[in-house]
């Protein structure tokens, strides 16, 4: 039994599977809090119209001549920005918040190709693909920092406002009028959502993020019963299966993004059919 | 002591057009008044700018002696829509702790949870303390606001139609328990309604908003007008009530 223990976790003695653990429990931690308010108000597309705007600003930092592990010095700004456009069309205009997030999610992904057509000719290859489906077992110590300090941001933050927020959300108008500053919670729920998105493309690619902030909450919503039920279960069920994930795609040799949301997807599927019967 | 409500001139545009023109009334402390009126007549309008929700265009309006808004802990407010995200783990007890708190409960404390009890006993709703929000009956779901809006003990309730969507039994029993509530003289009311027969057992005043005020009086002498002709003549206010403030059934 100890030998079998000791097998499945050999890969710990190599740095780049720790870094690589080490960015994706945070990273589930941090998106799994955040979804519990993202699934709550039904904002899941959100997520994704995010990570393409990521791409969007990678590509900007790519053109600008930082180096692929800078270029999320440009994206996190840019998509914070892109985050906060959509919110002020959602409360501005009377376009739904899934118009405004097709409007911009489209712009910044087509200004992101065009800015890596812009780039000269001299300038080093961009792997595409590394940006779309991402690179866990890659990340850099310095990467890892980055994405560590975003995830503890990430949840501090939450967990000040928590209360508050969800108080939002379950009624915008008598929150209100208890005094929670809804319109700015709601700013500062979008630049979040924005900042995890950013450290999760790095992490899962543009095409997987945002399972990482909607399925681990949408599970524990199947089966909790409380809010805070909820989001603790949610962050329990992100990093167990953001684990898991990681040492089954080593040992099986396979895409290890896909095989994190894959866990999560059972995990999900299962939740469906525990709360059926 | 200032009163509990007074309007002056109040006026709320929106989108270009005046919702309410040039309203002014009182409601005294301890009072209950009713506000009638057609639908876009301005009732609801009223009472979100009370709130300090809508702003005013001109004129003021003093709650409590304060600008809408800053007395807000003492103002109770039931709403007419519930428009609670049906999908959130909403429990009783945490609606009620939420307006005590200004926050949802993560773990509702023990002192919360007993101010959320006995907020609950006043409107004959105890039992409903664990019960999650969906799946109470509109009867149900309203004893539960009213209890919410009670928790602070407030100088002023708001009630804007309680009894909409109510079956017949449930708006009886909700007018009895108002009716007990308001009699006791703990808090002034305004209750906007379309129910003749709550105006007539609970008000002492009736105001009838029409985008600006048309009557303002005992419920005896607004109700029994010849709306028919005299309110709406020369107007053309289709659908306008034969009543000023009618039955819903």
């Amino acid at each position: 039994m100890r030998d079998l223990v000791d097998a499945l976790l050999a890969p710990l003695a190599q740095g780049f599977v720790r870094r690589a653990l080490g960015a994706g429990v945070a990273l589930g931690a941090a998106a799994a809090l955040l979804g519990v308010f993202i699934v709550q108000r039904g904002l899941g597309l959100l997520s994704d119209g995010l990570a393409h705007a990521t791409f969007g600003g990678l590509a900007l930092g790519l053109l600008l001549g930082a180096a692929v592990d800078r270029a999320i010095w440009v994206a996190l700004p840019f998509t914070v920005a892109i985050a906060l456009g959509i919110q002020y069309v959602r409360r501005r205009t009377t376009l739904g918040g899934d118009v405004a997030t097709g409007v911009f999610f489209a712009v910044s992904f087509a200004a992101g190709i065009l800015f890596l057509g812009l780039r000269s000719s001299r300038s080093a290859p961009v792997n595409v693909e590394g940006l779309l489906f991402g690179s866990l077992l890659a990340v850099s110590p310095e990467s890892l920092g980055v994405i560590l300090a975003v995830a503890a941001l990430v949840c501090a933050v939450l967990v000040w406002v928590g209360p508050r927020l969800a108080y939002a959300t379950f009624d915008p108008e008598l929150a209100a009028l208890s005094g929670v500053p809804v319109a700015e919670l709601e700013y500062l729920l979008l630049a979040l959502t924005a900042l995890v998105v950013v450290v999760g493309v790095k992490t899962v690619g543009v095409v997987l993020v945002s399972a990482f902030v909607v399925i681990p909450a949408a599970t524990a919503t199947l089966v909790g019963r409380t809010l805070g039920a909820i989001a603790a279960l949610a962050v329990v069920l992100s990093v167990a299966g953001t684990a898991f994930g990681l040492f089954a795609s080593y040992h099986l040799n396979v895409a290890t993004g896909a095989t994190i949301i894959l866990t999560l997807g059972a995990m999900f599927i299962l939740a469906l059919v525990l709360r059926r019967s | 002591m200032s009163p509990a409500l007074r309007a002056r001139g109040a006026t709320v545009v929106i989108g270009g057009r005046r919702v309410l023109d040039d309203v002014s009334f009182e409601v005294a402390r301890g009072e209950l008044a009713c506000l009638c009126g057609p639908n876009g007549g301005g009732k609801t309008t009223f009472l979100k700018a009370a709130l300090g929700l809508v702003p005013l265009a001109a004129g003021e309006i003093e709650v409590l002696g304060a600008r809408p808004g800053a007395a807000a802990s003492a103002v109770g407010y039931l709403p007419q829509a519930k428009g609670f995200n049906a999908a959130f783990p909403a429990h009783v007890a945490d609606v009620i702790v939420a307006n005590r708190r200004g926050a949802w409960p993560v773990r509702v404390r023990t002192a919360d949870r007993e101010a959320a009890r006995a907020a609950l006993g006043r409107v004959g709703g105890e039992p409903l303390l664990d019960a999650p929000l969906r799946g109470l009956s509109g009867g149900e779901l309203q004893r539960v606001y009213l209890a919410r809006a009670l928790v602070n003990e407030p100088a002023l309730l708001l009630l804007d139609e309680p009894t909409a969507g109510v079956d017949a039994r449930g708006r009886a029993e909700f007018l009895d328990l108002l009716a007990g509530l308001a009699a006791r003289g703990d808090f002034a009311a305004v209750l906007v309604t379309h129910n003749a027969a709550a105006v007539r057992r609970l008000a002492r005043r009736v105001v009838y908003l029409d985008g600006r005020v048309r009557a303002w009086g005992a419920p005896s002498e607004v109700l029994d007008r010849d709306w028919g002709r005299t309110a709406f003549s020369g107007r053309d206010h289709e659908g306008a009530p034969a009543s000023p403030c009618e039955d819903q059934e």
